[in-house]
């Protein structure tokens, strides 16, 4: 269950076993999908953007860790949007040189967030993020001289072409690259979440959660890694936003501080185990896809009720989540 | 050596006195038992000692050096460690990682656990006698393992003043043997005891020196046989009718 388990020296290995070729199977399937399916272009869009929902997840869960359950990451993938898109469209700066800078942004955000929010705990915490949120997108909403208000942005550019050598990667010409490029930096943030949690620096976010009172008389100053969690958590949330105005090329202010950028990280990692590395991000490549190629053309109005039954589902049944729950019986 | 100092310690709820004009010296080598009925400020005192609570005046030295006002992880790292009335264990963690915090955190901070890290852990484990439970959840532990876990992550932050808040509360006779046994293990460590013993059944044998408090006060402070035997500390355990029967 805890996601120290992999250290622990006695290992269960014929559930490790399972869980390898699984997870092998999984990464080979990722890796393989662009020729599996031809590039179609509609299967390789959803897959892509169910990447960058399981990097929203990833990057909610360092928060959520820690034992802070947030309903405003919209906040730092709205601003994070934003930022990129409005230097690159308006200012002519690279994207490659704003998704970055986003982040910074994101993490800004996440500093004010935590000295608004952060001596708040529980449901009082949860309910001043969903508050929160309101901050930017009345100041994006508003400052139309920047943003353009309400109308949004049309025409953010696209991820410009990467040359290594001879090798050039054009993201205009085909969805396969932008997907790969996702798919990329989900294995890097997959790793970086991967170190955090394994370090002492998991341990002291663990302890936290668990008992602050305690964790505090053993030396942990609580606040600050409270804080760091934080600020990782927004600032690889306010990229996850950068790329996604890059992808989609259009953004507005009620859309990408809709709350379904709130919600749906926090469904991910419930349901797919808050508590452990993996989790979360499966959860986003298991029901996003769902969504979309089954019960989207189901029920075109009312699909998203998808989401809601599987985190009662989780709730109910599998509190420790799938990947959780699936490491427990193991 | 003094290693614990309280200097005109006061402590006020709402400006009524929790703790006043406590003045106290814990000495190297020693075991000292805090003792008083319900309410008599024990538990404020260690809030204070170990930066729970903010005195409202008055100081506190350790080791010489003034720790007035630090946060609580800040007071560890100097090298006061304390358990807790209730203890409180990190429940969804193993009993090892419960330990492993106290020696990570305790003295600085490390970003990977070194194996020395772990083998202390196991040592302590095995010092109060719960090493077979190390991979067990801390939230699957009777009550009297959750004790001895605390008193186990306390002890690997390496302290040279430990802070216990009644280990020894409601344990049968034959667990109270074992927590004295424990104590004196503790001692040949060099660490310093400061104990919190409400019902009295474990500082009697082991301490060296009473504080007895009473509303917020000290009534009294000296070996155990004398204290125990105060007038005062005898009226706030048993009442006044006790004093007026010995009057007569």
């Amino acid at each position: 269950m805890s996601f120290f388990a992999s250290k622990n020296t006695k290992f269960r290995t014929q559930g490790l076993r399972f869980h390898s070729v699984g997870l092998m199977t999984g990464l080979v399937l990722l890796i393989l999908l662009p020729a599996l399916v031809q590039s179609n272009n509609y299967i390789l869009q959803v897959f892509t953007h169910a990447l960058l929902l399981a990097n929203l997840a990833l990057a909610w869960n360092i928060l959520g860790v820690s034992g802070s359950i947030s309903l405003g990451h919209a906040a730092f993938f709205g601003a994070g949007a934003y930022c990129s898109a409005v230097l690159s469209l308006e200012y002519g700066f690279s994207p490659w040189f704003t998704i970055p800078l986003a982040g910074l942004l994101a993490a800004g955000l996440g500093l004010i967030m935590d000295l608004i929010c952060l001596r708040l705990r529980g449901a009082y915490f949860a309910l001043a993020t969903l508050a929160f949120v309101e901050i930017p997108r009345v100041i994006t909403d508003n400052w139309d001289g920047l943003t353009h208000g309400s109308l949004g942005l049309v025409g953010v550019p696209g991820l410009p072409s990467l040359s290594l050598g001879t090798w050039v990667v054009d993201f205009s010409a085909s969805i396969t690259a932008s997907y790969y490029f996702v798919f990329v930096y989900s294995l890097v943030l997959l790793g970086l979440v991967r170190f955090l949690f394994s370090s002492n620096l998991g341990l002291a976010f663990q302890a936290i959660r668990e008992e602050e009172i305690a964790a505090e008389a053993v030396g942990i100053p609580a606040n600050r890694y409270r804080l760091l969690s934080l600020l990782l958590s927004a600032y690889f949330t306010g990229v996850t936003g950068a790329c996604y105005a890059h992808l989609v090329h259009y953004i507005e202010p009620g859309l990408v501080y809709g709350l379904h950028f709130s919600a749906i990280p926090m469904i991910f990692a419930i349901c797919g185990g808050r508590f452990t590395i993996l989790g979360p991000a499966m959860a986003a490549l298991v029901i996003y896809p769902l969504d979309q190629f089954v019960f989207h053309p189901l029920l075109p109005a009312g699909h998203e009720f998808l989401y809601g039954v599987v985190l009662i589902l989780t709730v109910l049944f599998l509190p420790a989540g799938f990947w959780g729950g699936l490491r427990k019986v193991s | 050596m003094t290693v614990l100092q309280l200097q005109e310690l006061s402590k006020t709820f709402n400006g009524i006195y929790a703790l006043s004009n406590i003045n106290f010296t814990i000495n190297e080598g020693e075991i000292v038992g805090l003792v008083g009925p319900n309410g008599a400020g024990k538990t404020t005192l260690f809030n204070l000692i170990s930066g729970r609570l903010r005195p409202s005046s008055g100081k506190i030295l350790f080791q010489g050096k003034d720790i007035t006002g630090l946060k609580p992880h800040a007071v560890c790292k100097l090298g006061i460690s304390r358990t807790f009335q209730s203890s409180r264990p990190f429940p969804r963690m193993s009993t090892l990682h419960n330990v492993l915090a106290g020696q990570v955190f305790g003295k600085g901070f490390s970003l990977h656990t070194r194996p020395e890290d772990e083998q202390m852990a196991h040592e302590l484990l095995d010092v109060v006698g719960i090493a077979h439970k190390a991979e067990t959840l801390a939230a699957d532990l009777t009550l009297s393992e959750q004790r001895r876990l605390d008193l186990a992550r306390a002890l690997a932050t390496r302290p040279k003043l430990l802070l216990l808040d009644e280990v020894a509360a409601g344990f049968s006779p034959v667990l109270v043997k074992q927590a004295i046994k424990l104590i004196n293990r503790v001692r040949e460590r060099g660490v310093n005891l400061l104990i919190i013993d409400h019902f009295l059944n474990l500082s009697q044998k082991v301490a060296d020196r009473l504080l007895a408090l009473d509303h917020g006060e000290k009534i009294a402070e000296g070996p155990p046989d004398i204290v125990m035997k105060n007038r005062e500390v005898l009226r706030a355990y048993l009442g006044m009718r006790y004093q007026d029967e010995e009057d007569d």
